[in-house]
C-alpha cells in the first residue's frame, strides 16, 4: 500500500468530482453539427426518412443531406450549443412554442412561390402550422406536415370482443366516450393478474393525454387554458374538470396502461401482440395494425364523440419546420419542398403511414386489401370531421402537460393523493411553467 | 559585485544545462499531460463556468433573444423546491442503501478472487463483466429479468410460490435499481480492492500467522487496515455517482426504452438528478436546472469533505503525504 499516499486520494477524488459533477452539464453541451452553403442538416426520424428518400432529395437538389436522427433532447442540444439543424422534424404541440421564440422560419413567401406546394392544395392539418401571432389556424405559414391522421379513431380487436361476448362496436356509428368506457370494461381481462386484454388504450401512453382532453373539451367549445393561455384551468373549470375526472377514471378502472399496471412495449406493439381491445390511433396505424396475429381481426372505427358535435383532427400533425438560424435558408427549403411534394410525398401516400400532406395525393392511399378498403371507408367519413386545430399553449413544451400527468397519476392511483390533489398538482406545476414560458418571452 | 561576477562565469554554463533539462522535462511532462488537460478545459472546465453563469440567467436552452440575468432566483427557487427536497431525499436514501452494500460486496468479491484458486481469472472476468456492459444493455437486462410475466426472477418465484406473479417495477422499483446499480459498479470497485490487495506485502500476513493469528483475526487486523486507503476512494467514488445516477432509473420506467422529455419514472425513483433533467430537457429551463446541479454540486462536496474530515480517525496511510 506504499504506492497511495493521502495526496494521491485526495487529488484523484476531487478530479473524479469534478468530472462527475460535469457530466451532466456536458450532456447538454455537446457540439453539434453545422448546417451550411452545400449541406443541409436534417433532424427527422430516420423510419420517416430512408435512406432512398435522402439520395432522391440530393439528386433533386443537388445539396449534401445530413441526417440527424430526431429527439426533443438533442435537438434542445444542439439549440443551446447555437448550431440548430436546419430543418427539424416538429409536432403540433410544439408549433405554437417554437414560433413564439422565434425558432422557426415564416415560410409563407416560401409556399407562395413553390410550384409544388400551392396553399390550395394544403391539407387543412397543415392549419396547425400557421400563426398570426397569438393564434394557431391563421396567418403565415411556418412549416407543413409530411402527413398527417385524424387521430382519434379507434382500432378494434375482435378476438378480444368474441372472447368476452360482446358485440364489435360499429364502424358507421360513432360510439360517445361513456359507451367506450363501459365496452372498455367489459372487454378488459386479466387471468390470475396476468394481463389477457386492456379495454382502452389511448393517447400514446399518455403523452398525447392533453391534446386528447383539449378535443374532448372543444365539443363544447372549452379549452384546457385560459383565453390568454395564462394558466391552465380544470378545477375552476366544471367542464374540464368532467374530461379529467374520465380520463383519470379510465385509468382508474384500470383498461388503460398506467405506471402502475404498464406494459413494457408501445401500445401500438401490445395491439399488434393481440393484448389490446380498443386502441386509440390515427389512420396511420393501419400500415401496421394487421400482425400475424391480429389479421383479419382488427376493425378500424369512427372517433368517439364526447358532447355529440364530432371532431377529429389530427393531435400530431408531425411535420418539418425550417429553423430560423439557419445559415441557408434557400438550400433548406429546396431539402424542405421536395421532401413535401415530390417524390418521397408521393411514396409516403402511397405506403399508407398517413394522409398525405397535399389534398392532390389523396387517391394514393391504399385500397387493394379488405382491410384498407374498410379503413378507406371510415377514413373518408373522418376527413369531413378533420378540419379543425386545437390550440396548444405556447408558453409551455409540448411534454410540459403530460409530463405532470405521469407525474402525479401513480401516487393518485396509488390512493397516496385524491383526485383533487392530483389535479390540484397539474395546475400548479403547469401554470409554474406557464409563467416561466411568460418571464422568457414576455406576453 | 566583483566577487559575483568572478563566480558567474563558472555557474552559468551549469544553471544554462540545468534550465535546459529543466525546460525539456516541463515540456515533456505538459505534452504528456496535455490530452487530459485539453479535453478538461474544454469539456470540463469550461462548460462547468459556462453552467454557473448560466445558472444566474433565464436562459431556456432555445433562443437567446430572451436572455436575461436573474440574480439568485434560481438558487432561491431550487431551495424552495419540494420535488427536489423528495427527489434529494430518495436519492440520499438510495446512496445510503448502495454505498454500503456495494463497498460491502465489491470487497467480498476482491478478496474471494485474491485466493489462489482454480479457475481465479475466470471469476474476475464474470464479476467484472458488468461493469463494461453499456448502462443501456445493463437495464434491458434487468428489466427482462424482472419482468412480470416472462421474467426469471418471477419464474424462480414461481416454482415456490405459482401464484405470485410480482410487478417488480411498480411495486418495488427502488429495490430493483439499488441492486441493479450495486450489480453494474461491482466489478469495477472489485478490481480497484483487488489491487489495493496486492500491494500489501505478503510478510506482514506471514509473520501474523506465523504468530498465531488466524485468518480472520488477519483480515480484520492486518488487510483491511492497510486497505482502508482504498475503502476510502471507492466510498468517496461511490457516494458521487449514487447521488448523480440519472439514466437508470429513466431508462428502468415503464415502457419503451430510452432517455426522453416526457419519460416520467416511478414516483420512488424520482431522484434529483432526474428532476433536473426534468426541469432542463422537459421544462426547457436550463438556468434553473444549471442552479440544481450546483446544488447538488454543492452536496456533493459537503460530503466529501465531511469524509476527508473522519478519514483522519480510520483512515490509515503507509506513507503520510
Amino acid at each position: 500500500m506504499s504506492g497511495i499516499s493521502r495526496r494521491k486520494v485526495l487529488i484523484g477524488a476531487g478530479a473524479i468530482a469534478a468530472t462527475a459533477a460535469a457530466a451532466p452539464i456536458l450532456a447538454a453541451c455537446q457540439p453539434a453539427k453545422t448546417g451550411g452553403s452545400g449541406k443541409v442538416v436534417v433532424m427527422t426520424d430516420p423510419n420517416e426518412f430512408n435512406d432512398d428518400d435522402r439520395k432522391t432529395l440530393e439528386a433533386a437538389t443537388k445539396l449534401k443531406i445530413e441526417v440527424v436522427a430526431s429527439n426533443l433532447t438533442t435537438l434542445y442540444a444542439m439549440w443551446a450549443a447555437g448550431n440548430p439543424p436546419d430543418v427539424f422534424r416538429v409536432q403540433a404541440a410544439g408549433v405554437p412554442q417554437y414560433i413564439s421564440r422565434k425558432m422557426v422560419k415564416n415560410l409563407q413567401p416560401y409556399f407562395a412561390n413553390s410550384k409544388l406546394l400551392k396553399p390550395d392544395d394544403l391539407a387543412p392539418a397543415n392549419n396547425f402550422y400557421k400563426w398570426d401571432g397569438k393564434t394557431i389556424g391563421t396567418g403565415d405559414l411556418y412549416g407543413m406536415v409530411k402527413d398527417w391522421s385524424p387521430d382519434f379513431t379507434l382500432y378494434a380487436y375482435t378476438k378480444a370482443f368474441d372472447d368476452a361476448g360482446v358485440k364489435v362496436p360499429s364502424d358507421t356509428t360513432p360510439l360517445t366516450y361513456d359507451e367506450l368506457r363501459d365496452v372498455a370494461k367489459k372487454v378488459n381481462k386479466k387471468d390470475a393478474g396476468k394481463r389477457v386484454y386492456w379495454g382502452f388504450v389511448h393517447s400514446n401512453n399518455d403523452g398525447w393525454i392533453d391534446r386528447t382532453a383539449m378535443n374532448m373539451l372543444a365539443e363544447k367549445n372549452q379549452t384546457l387554458y385560459s383565453a390568454d393561455f395564462s394558466k391552465l384551468v380544470i378545477s375552476g373549470n366544471p367542464e374540464a374538470t368532467k374530461v379529467i375526472r374520465y380520463l383519470y377514471d379510465l385509468a382508474a378502472d384500470g383498461v388503460n396502461q398506467t405506471p402502475i399496471d404498464p406494459s413494457p412495449n408501445w401500445m401500438g406493439a401490445d395491439f399488434n401482440e393481440g393484448q389490446i381491445a380498443l386502441l386509440q390511433y390515427g389512420y396511420w396505424f393501419s400500415a401496421m395494425a394487421e400482425s400475424d396475429k391480429t389479421k383479419g381481426k382488427t376493425v378500424f372505427l369512427p372517433a368517439p364523440t364526447w358532447a355529440g358535435v364530432r371532431r377529429d383532427p389530427t393531435m400530431t400533425a408531425t411535420g418539418w419546420v425550417i429553423s430560423s438560424q439557419t445559415k441557408d435558408a434557400d438550400a433548406a427549403w429546396a431539402v424542405f419542398e421536395q421532401y413535401m411534394g415530390g417524390k418521397p410525398a408521393q411514396d409516403r401516400a402511397k405506403s399508407g403511414w398517413g394522409v398525405p400532406g397535399l389534398k392532390s395525393l389523396y387517391p394514393q392511399m391504399p385500397q387493394e386489401s379488405a382491410f384498407q378498403k374498410q379503413v378507406q371507408k371510415v377514413l373518408q367519413g373522418e376527413l369531413g370531421k378533420s378540419d379543425f386545430i386545437l390550440q396548444f399553449n405556447p408558453y409551455i413544451g409540448e411534454e410540459t402537460f403530460a409530463t405532470s400527468w405521469k407525474k402525479n397519476l401513480e401516487p393518485a392511483l396509488k390512493g397516496s393523493i385524491s383526485f383533487d390533489k392530483f389535479v390540484q398538482n397539474i395546475e400548479s406545476e403547469v401554470n409554474t411553467a406557464i409563467a416561466d414560458g411568460k418571464r422568457i418571452i414576455g406576453g | 559585485m566583483a566577487g559575483a561576477t568572478h563566480v558567474f562565469p563558472q555557474a552559468w554554463p551549469r544553471s544554462a544545462a540545468w534550465r535546459r533539462r529543466g525546460f525539456r522535462r516541463a515540456l515533456t511532462f505538459y505534452l504528456l499531460i496535455s490530452p487530459w488537460l485539453i479535453g478538461f478545459v474544454l469539456l470540463g472546465a469550461i462548460p462547468l463556468a459556462g453552467a454557473f453563469v448560466m445558472s444566474f440567467t433565464n436562459y431556456d436552452g432555445l433562443n437567446l433573444d430572451y436572455l436575461s440575468f436573474v440574480g439568485a432566483d434560481n438558487y432561491t427557487r431550487a431551495l424552495g423546491d419540494a420535488d427536489a427536497q423528495y427527489a434529494l431525499g430518495r436519492t440520499l436514501l438510495l446512496m445510503a442503501f448502495v454505498v454500503p452494500v456495494g463497498l460491502a460486496l465489491q470487497l467480498a468479491l476482491a478478496l474471494m478472487v485474491n485466493q489462489k484458486i482454480q479457475f481465479s481469472n475466470f471469476f474476475r472476468t464474470i464479476f467484472y463483466l458488468p461493469y463494461v456492459i453499456p448502462v443501456v444493455a445493463s437495464v434491458w437486462i434487468w428489466k427482462i429479468f424482472v419482468d412480470p410475466t416472462g421474467g426469471l426472477l418471477n419464474a424462480l418465484i414461481g416454482t415456490v410460490l405459482p401464484e405470485a406473479n410480482i410487478r417488480w417495477l411498480v411495486e418495488y422499483p427502488t429495490a430493483v435499481l439499488a441492486l441493479l446499480t450495486v450489480w453494474a459498479a461491482a466489478g469495477g470497485g472489485m478490481v480497484v480492492f483487488l489491487a489495493g490487495l496486492q500491494g500489501i506485502p505478503a510478510e506482514y500476513r506471514e509473520a501474523a500467522m506465523i504468530d498465531g493469528a488466524s485468518r480472520t483475526q488477519v483480515t480484520r487486523y492486518i488487510t483491511l487496515p492497510l486497505l482502508t486507503p482504498v475503502i476510502f476512494f471507492n466510498l468517496v467514488t461511490g457516494i458521487i455517482v449514487a447521488l448523480q445516477i440519472l439514466v437508470q432509473p429513466m431508462l428502468l420506467s415503464p415502457g419503451i426504452l430510452g432517455l426522453n422529455p416526457g419519460t416520467v419514472p416511478p414516483r420512488d425513483n424520482y431522484l434529483y438528478a432526474v428532476h433536473a433533467y426534468i426541469e432542463i430537457f422537459t421544462k426547457q429551463l436550463f438556468g434553473y436546472g444549471s442552479a440544481l446541479l450546483w446544488v447538488l454540486f454543492a452536496v456533493v462536496l459537503g460530503l466529501t469533505v465531511l469524509l476527508f474530515k473522519t478519514s483522519r480517525r480510520w483512515v490509515f496511510y503507509g506513507v503520510e503525504p
